[in-house]
């Protein structure tokens, strides 16, 4: 077969065009999912109590479920219940969020745990106040320790955005059906698409892959 | 309060019948004791015997199920501000040192001072100096705690602890995870600390520390203080059985 | 979490956070209470969800046995892969490598549609949805199962391989008898992940009409008009299953860690 590259000379602004879309719906999902996980995580952090059962149930039952089972439900079932509009983007934007901050409540809550005791009780026996006790002592160190885990969800973020192609959202994987279905060159574009995808994640995986092992060498000694 | 060893100021540690549990297991039973402003009292016994416990109990590291606490002019248990207010006047020397490992020398000794006490950064750095020179490793001020011995490094938890001026000091064994030839370098400077007239209790397995700068020996074990007495009275003639055998064993 | 010493210290703090919750709660539910179209909520039916069962059932069986093929096909070819990338020949390495690092990086959706159109575009075979799905799948099951056997592999300490060429044990003797057997309690755990992990992503072979669970609800669901009763019966099917899975790794996990002392 030929690789019909004058396809992708022709149409590419509306791949980068999806390329935006992906990003911008993954920025939003991670700062949504950054907020509302950590309330997720402080409320698993209590231990025991109403909030911290709700939690337990949120978390669970978002990891649990497949991402496209998810979009599809905030897609088809959320609007009728609220008897609201809801775009196929915002969709897309909500289910990525429940998606996102029930993994990241996870990684916050083991970063959180990872601080030593000792650390927490040094501040504590020194009457540092606790305000300054979270933000000095805990969360500083908590953010460098789970950095690894947070670039690699953020590539399984990335890689989830690919399934709002399903219902409609005009980001790059969608692009690339639409423009292989109309042109026929479908090889062409989904392989462009790939490569795209493998350059923005691959970089992010390394360092991800890097820090952890720096992280581990540095734990063990 | 430079009276110095021997003469004795007023009680500023006093535990009535204090009972802590963990679960239903008792780390201490109706513990009473009493230390008075300027004394240096050890803290000796076998592992698990509840020293580590009680010395917590005196900052509210560990609640107390039973029995109050008087430290200066708190009551324990008490509310979190209490507490935070004791805790800056008692300063406490952790077994592992425990310093901050993402903090700088510098910011390790600043942090409370500054935080806790309203020091402006110069002041907290000024005395972060004065301290360490006071320790011996001054020249270790912009260093990361993973960058010093474990000597440097628990006198440097000291300086901390001194940073906020406090008037009583809690120390848990505070040579115990050091390589024998650091010990020395940090049983100096406690020594010297007890020589300025800070109050003190040092839980210990140095015994001839012990015995040369301690005013009174404690020996806790089942979570009891079984003796109390002065060091030349627990070391030459053991009272109790437990006693005896501990010291048997150790010396 | 900071501990002021028991008593008070439980008091002081729950109050704080509780009125914090206690805000985002209520703020939700007012919200919710607002823009729920209740009607529409009592007269859902869930009878559909019974009288569909039997095509909802064949679906998950088709779930289930992608997941098995993901599993089974995965850790074959990620044993293989990972024993190559031990070897001396350095070309064969880069060519595991390249694979691993190419499905990991890449969504699966996109390796799906890809191999659907692509080959048979270049070899002119023609495969169904549901070849091309299990082609895909297995594919990137093999390419992240590698990575986890490697890591386990390379887990061993070096003086049991040193150990083993010291005796001159054949390579099979000394890949079954000495390097896998420590490296499998290593890989168990994060290998009962991955095997969940494919559970959930098959759904995503819905894309192509792949006869599993996500599709015959869409489907269903287009007939009946019925959405939110078969996506929340779905997704409830998924949530119970993956927990009981997950839940059963754990305990795993703990045996696993307790047989190590
Ligand atoms: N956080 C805790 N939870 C349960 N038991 C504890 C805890 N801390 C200490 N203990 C128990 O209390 C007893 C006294 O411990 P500790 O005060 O550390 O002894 P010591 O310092 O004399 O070695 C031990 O039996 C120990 O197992
Ligand atoms: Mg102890």
């Amino acid at each position: 077969m030929r690789f019909e590259t004058h396809q992708l000379a022709q149409h590419y602004p509306l791949l980068f065009e999806g390329l935006r879309i992906t990003l911008t719906i993954c920025a939003l999902s991670l700062a949504f999912g950054i907020v509302i996980g950590l309330v997720a995580c402080f409320g698993k952090l209590r231990e025991r109590g109403i909030a911290y059962r709700i939690a337990v149930i949120y978390i669970d039952f978002f990891r649990t479920i497949p991402e496209v089972v998810l979009i599809f439900w905030v897609y088809s079932c959320l609007p009728l219940m609220l008897s609201l509009r809801i775009s196929a983007e915002a969709s897309g934007v909500i289910a990525l969020t429940l998606f996102a901050s029930a993994y990241l409540a996870e990684i916050f809550r083991a970063g959180i745990l990872a601080v030593p005791r000792g650390q927490i009780e040094a501040a504590l026996a020194l009457g540092v106040p606790s305000l300054h006790i979270w933000i000095r002592v805990i969360l500083q160190p908590a953010i460098r320790r789970m950095m690894p885990a947070l670039v690699s969800f953020l590539t399984e973020l990335i890689k989830a955005t690919s399934l709002l192609s399903a219902i409609g959202v005009a980001e790059m994987a969608y692009q690339a059906s639409v423009l292989g279905s109309k042109t026929f060159a479908y090889v062409e574009f989904l392989s462009a698409i790939g490569v795209l995808y493998f350059i923005i994640i691959f970089p992010l995986s390394i360092y991800a892959r890097r820090a952890e092992r720096r992280l581990v060498s540095r734990t063990a000694n | 309060m430079t009276e110095g060893r021997g003469k004795r100021g007023q009680t500023v540690v006093r535990c009535v019948e204090v009972t802590k549990r963990f679960g239903s297991f008792e780390a201490l039973r109706k513990v009473s004791v009493e230390v008075r402003a300027g004394e240096v009292v050890c803290i000796i016994g076998p592992s698990g015997g509840g020293k580590s416990t009680f010395l917590r109990t005196l900052n509210g590291l560990e609640s107390i199920e039973e029995g109050e606490i008087h430290v200066l002019d708190v009551r324990l248990p008490a509310g979190k501000r209490e507490i935070e207010r004791l805790r800056r006047e008692v300063g406490m020397v952790f077994q592992s040192f425990n310093l901050f490992l993402h903090m700088s020398v510098r910011a390790n000794l600043t942090l409370a001072p500054t935080t806790a006490l309203g020091l402006s950064k110069a002041e907290a750095n000024e005395r972060a100096k004065r301290l360490l020179t006071r320790v011996g490793i001054e020249e270790q001020i912009d260093k990361y705690p993973g960058q010093l011995s474990g000597g440097q490094q628990q006198r440097v938890a000291i300086a901390r602890a001194l940073a906020m001026e406090p008037k009583i000091m809690l120390f848990d064994e505070p040579t115990s995870s050091l390589d024998p030839e650091m010990v020395n370098e940090v049983l100096d400077v406690i020594r010297g600390l007890a020589e300025s007239g800070m109050t003190m209790l040092v839980v210990t397995h140095e015994m001839g520390f012990a015995r040369e700068v301690a005013d009174r020996v404690l020996f806790i074990t089942d979570g009891q203080i079984l003796v109390d007495a002065p060091p030349a009275e627990f070391f030459g003639r053991p009272t109790d059985e437990r006693q005896a055998a501990f010291l048997s064993k150790i010396l | 979490m900071l501990g002021y010493g028991g008593q008070t210290e439980s008091h002081d703090r729950t109050w704080g956070q509780n009125a914090l919750f206690a805000a985002f709660a209520i703020g939700l539910a007012g919200l919710l209470a607002y823009q729920v179209n209740w009607e529409l909520i009592g007269s859902l039916d869930f009878s559909v969800v019974w009288e569909y069962r039997l095509p909802l059932l064949k679906g998950l069986g088709t779930t289930l046995f992608l997941t098995a093929i993901a599993g089974v096909l995965g850790i074959f070819f990620g044993t293989i892969l990972a024993i190559l990338s031990q070897s001396p020949f350095a070309p064969l390495r880069w060519a595991v490598v390249a694979y691993v690092e190419v499905f990991r990086n890449t969504p699966l959706l996109v390796q799906l549609i890809w191999l659907h159109f692509a080959l048979p575009a270049f070899t002119g075979i023609n495969t169904t949805a549901l070849e091309s799905g299990i082609l895909a799948i297995t594919l990137q099951a093999g390419a992240y199962f590698t990575e986890i056997v490697r890591a386990g592999i390379e887990a061993v300490p070096k003086g049991q391989w040193e150990a083993a060429y010291a005796l001159g044990l054949p390579d099979w003797t000394r890949w079954t008898r000495v390097i896998l057997p420590p490296a499998l309690r290593i890989m168990i755990p994060p290998l009962v992940n991955l095997i969940i992990s494919f559970f959930k992503a098959s759904a995503i072979l819905s894309i192509l009409q792949v006869s599993e669970l996500m599709t015959v609800t869409n489907r269903i669901s287009n007939v009946t008009f019925k959405p939110i009763e078969l996506f929340t019966a779905t997704a409830a099917i998924y949530f119970v299953l993956g927990y009981i899975m997950s839940q059963a790794t754990l305990r795993i996990e703990r045996v696993l860690q307790r047989s190590q002392r």
